[in-house]
This record gives structure tokens, sequence and C-alpha cells, in this order.
């Protein structure tokens, strides 16, 4: 792809050492190693971390913020253990997603994958209930995911039907095989709900103080 | 042994969809003779989902301080994430004294101190109970052949890791100590599952999951073992949905090493959760007897 020098944000390798996570960019020396052991590269071609390093060192930054494959890591850390010069891969594209959802949260870019929806509605059921409480995830995830409740219900029901059915009948959820007849129907809420709120809302100002 | 009490963090699938990686660690444990108590009042450790480090810190810092409170040498955990959240919490607040006083200012319950140690419970067993002691209260041959699969974080990333990252050993050896026998499984037994991609390209998942199970039929193992409830869902609890998805039949059972160590131990495999794992596990148990 050709690189407009006019277009390059020169600025945006430091946005990236600064948010936790990045502070090791700039050890990159291109050799491709977490490529070359990435699962995921090996079943999507284009799926590149190297690269990723590579733009956003040039301060490609809007190619890179809004780049669907931003969303597709496994968070293996195969790319960070092989690493020679301790980049922490993992670790920077989870930097360089967070900088791609803010953006996206302030309407400056779309991000072309649901992940961010996902991530945000299983934090929520911990910001609720201080654990993960999967059917509130999925009722908030497909929706949002799909445009409308109904959509959401019917990509849902065609995602779970059986699955829920396997829970149930495996006495994983709901009243077969013991404990409470309604155990993962419901949510398992923790006492100290006012610590997950308090940690919820400290990060959201720590996120305001950096801008 | 170490005659000391341990502090035991489930993390939220053993809630639900790893019911049988709870049950059997407990009954393993009580097996074993150890102390323990569950960490009261847990909450989540953030999972791979809490992108945001200081997020999985703060989360973290709670359960250990709980653990802390109980005077406990180690947090012992049979989830490999939610170890590698807690393990790296404790080291960054070993070391940040200020990100330290930050969270005790926040609330009391996230002040920690840094005496407890995260143990992964394949690491606990192998390193803290030992080989000895294990082999001393063994009962039963558990004459299988098994897939040994490791999946992420307990050999990577380095900060955190307790087994070799590629070539990783104690499942191996845990299995081989309880009479089974391990099949050539070393070309995906450190290969992610697939598993954080499931709710957002279960396309990728399921691929990845493929190459797992096909690799564990072909190799002839009468099962799979492994120490996730991730791997675990993704593996075993979707095996029937790749199956269709991809037109492929493995009915491979995949079990929890718990599992396999508390059927060595002599427990019964009712109490060992042996009828929740979602892929028939009949016919290992009938070739163990």
């Amino acid at each position: 792809m050709p690189i407009k020098t006019w277009e390059l944000d020169q600025n945006f390798k430091t946005e990236i050492l600064n948010e936790p996570g990045g502070e090791h960019l700039t050890a990159c020396y291109q050799c491709s190693t977490c490529t070359l052991g990435c699962p995921i590269s090996e079943l999507i071609p284009s799926y590149n971390p190297r690269r990723f390093i590579q733009m956003s060192l040039l301060g490609m930054r809007e190619q890179v913020l809004t780049s669907p494959d931003l969303w597709i890591c496994a968070i293996c850390q195969t790319c960070t253990a092989r690493c020679p010069q301790n980049v922490v891969v993992g670790d920077v594209l989870s930097a360089i997603r967070r900088i791609a959802e803010k953006e996206a949260h302030a309407g400056k870019i779309k991000i072309e994958s649901p992940r961010p929806l996902f991530e945000t509605a299983f934090l929520h059921t911990l910001q609720k209930y201080g654990r993960l409480y999967d059917i509130g995830l999925a009722m908030e995830y497909y929706p949002k995911r799909e445009g409308s409740k109904v959509k959401g219900m019917m990509a849902m029901m065609g995602d779970y039907k059986d699955f829920g059915m396997r829970m149930f009948m495996h006495g994983k959820m709901g009243p077969l095989g013991g404990g409470s007849p309604m155990k993962g129907m419901l949510p398992s809420k923790i006492k100290q709900r006012d610590v997950m709120v308090k940690i919820f809302k400290w990060i959201e100002e720590k996120e305001k103080e950096e801008k | 042994m170490s005659e000391k009490k341990i502090a035991y963090y489930p993390g939220c699938p053993s809630e639900t969809t790893a019911l049988e990686q709870d049950i059997s660690t407990k009954a393993v444990f009580d097996k074993l003779g150890l102390e323990w108590v569950e960490v009261e009042d847990w909450n989540c450790c953030g999972a791979a989902e809490a992108e945001d480090p200081r997020l999985v810190y703060a989360l973290n810092a709670r359960n250990l301080a709980i653990a802390e409170k109980e005077k406990v040498p180690s947090i012992v955990t049979p989830c490999s994430i939610c170890y590698y959240n807690l393990a790296r919490t404790n080291n960054a607040l070993k070391q940040d004294e200020k990100l330290r006083a930050e969270l005790k200012a926040l609330d009391p319950a996230l002040d920690y101190n840094g005496s407890v140690t995260p143990k992964h419970i394949l690491e606990f067993l192998m390193k803290d109970v030992g080989q000895e002691a294990l082999k001393s209260k063994l009962t039963k041959q558990v004459k299988l052949k098994v897939a040994p699969y490791y999946g992420c974080y307990l050999g990577r990333p380095p900060e955190t890791a307790f087994d070799d990252p590629d070539d990783p050993v104690l499942m191996d050896q845990l299995i081989a100590l309880i009479g089974g026998e391990t099949v050539p499984f070393s070309s995906v037994k450190t290969v992610c599952c697939g598993g954080p991609l499931m709710m957002t390209r279960a396309d990728i998942a399921f691929e990845m999951a493929r190459k797992i199970l096909e690799t564990a039929k072909k190799a002839g193992a009468d099962c799979i073992a492994l120490a996730c409830p991730l791997c675990g869902m993704m593996l075993d609890a979707k095996q029937p949905d790749i199956e269709k998805a991809l037109k492929l039949s493995f009915e491979m059972p995949v079990v929890y090493i718990t599992q396999l160590l508390g059927l060595a131990l002599g427990i019964e495999p009712s109490k060992l959760g042996f009828q929740k794992n979602v892929v028939s596990t009949k016919k290992i148990l009938e070739k163990v007897g």
C-alpha cells in the first residue's frame, strides 16, 4: 500500500508509548517472529502483528485504528513470549485497541468489529455483579451487535439454543445436577459490589485524565 | 508436602460451565488432605476482556487481599487466565508502591501487601504438593491414552510462566504418574483453542479448536486433558457446534486434569463431575474400570 507521508501522524507512537502496556513499542526491529508464530496469521493471512507495529511507528494512525484485523487477536501471548526485543506485543496491540475504542467513543472513527461491544457487555456484568453473568452479557451484546432487540434475540438463539440445552441437560445451568435451581440463570452477585463500582469509576477517571 | 493452608480461587465458570472442574478440584484437595479455604466473596479476574492492565490490577488486588487476610502462602486457581491475571497483578503490586497506595486509598478492600503467591492448579499439584506425595496417595492406575492440552498462560508470557513455553511437561508428567500414556501432541499442545474469539469470530475460533480436536483424534487419544475452563468450554461444550459447523465428527471426550487425578486417587467418578462433561465420558470411565 502506498504511504502518504503528508497523512502520517508523528505523535501516534508517543500516544501508544503512553498507554499502559504500550511502553516497549519502539524496541521493535521488525524481525517478524511475532507474526511467524501467530496462530491467527496462519488462518487469516492479512493478520500481521509486525505490520501493525511498523505502521504505528511510521504514524499511520487512521489505518491502524480502523483495521478490522486489530480485533481478531486471541491474546494467546505467543508473540509476546517469542519476541527477542521484549516488545510485549500482545500488550502493545491491546493498547492500540484501547486507543481505537476511545476514538470510536468520541465519534472519530468507526470500528468494523463487534469485539468492543462484547468486551463492554462482559465488563458491565462485572461492574454490576462482581462476577461474569453469561446471560446478562449475551442480552446486552447480541442486540447491540445486530442493531435491534429482535434481531439480537434471534442471533442469540441461533448461537446458543443448542448450547443452552446442553448446559441445562448436564446440570450446569438450571435445576438439574444439584446446587441452586436457578444456577447460571440468575447473576451470581458478590456482597462488596460497591468496590466494583469504585474500581470502574477509578478507571474512567484515569482515562479522562489522559485526554 | 506443604502443611500450610491454601486459598482457593475458583473463577466465574466454576459456578456454571466448568462445574466439573470446580467439583473435581475440591475433591482432589480433600482427598490429598489439604486445608483449603475458598476466597470469600471473590470477584471476577477480568479475564481477557479487561484490556486495561490497571483494571486487572484493581480487580485482582481485592481477591489477593482477601487471601492475604487468611494468612495463606498461596492462592490456587484451576483457570489459566485467572492465574495469569492474579500472577501479573501480584508482580505489578509488589513492584509498584505508588499503585499499591492508590488502590488502598480507593478502597480498603484493595489493600494488598504482596504476601500471597498465585499458583495454577497444575503447578501447585506438581511442584508444591509434589510428585512423591501425589504418588503415595494413588490407589488406581488410569490407563488411558491422553492428549495433554496446555493452551495459553501456563508457559507464556514469560513474566508469569511456570512451564516451558514450547514444550511444557508438567501435565505429561502428571499423566504418566497416574498410569496414563500421552499421545504425540506437541504440535498443538500450546496452541490457543480460540476461546477468546468465540463470541466475536466463531469462524476463526472453530478452526483453531478443530486443529486441536483433530490432532487428538488422529493420535488415537481416548481423551484430551486440560486445565482451563475456557479451553473446556471451547473443546468440550462447543464440540457439537464445531462438528455441526464443519461437518466433522470427533466425539472426543475432554476432561479436566483434576478429574483424571481424582480417579487415580480413588474418588468416585460421580464425585468428580464426569456426568457433567458434554462429550460423553462413559467410554473412558469403562476403560479405567
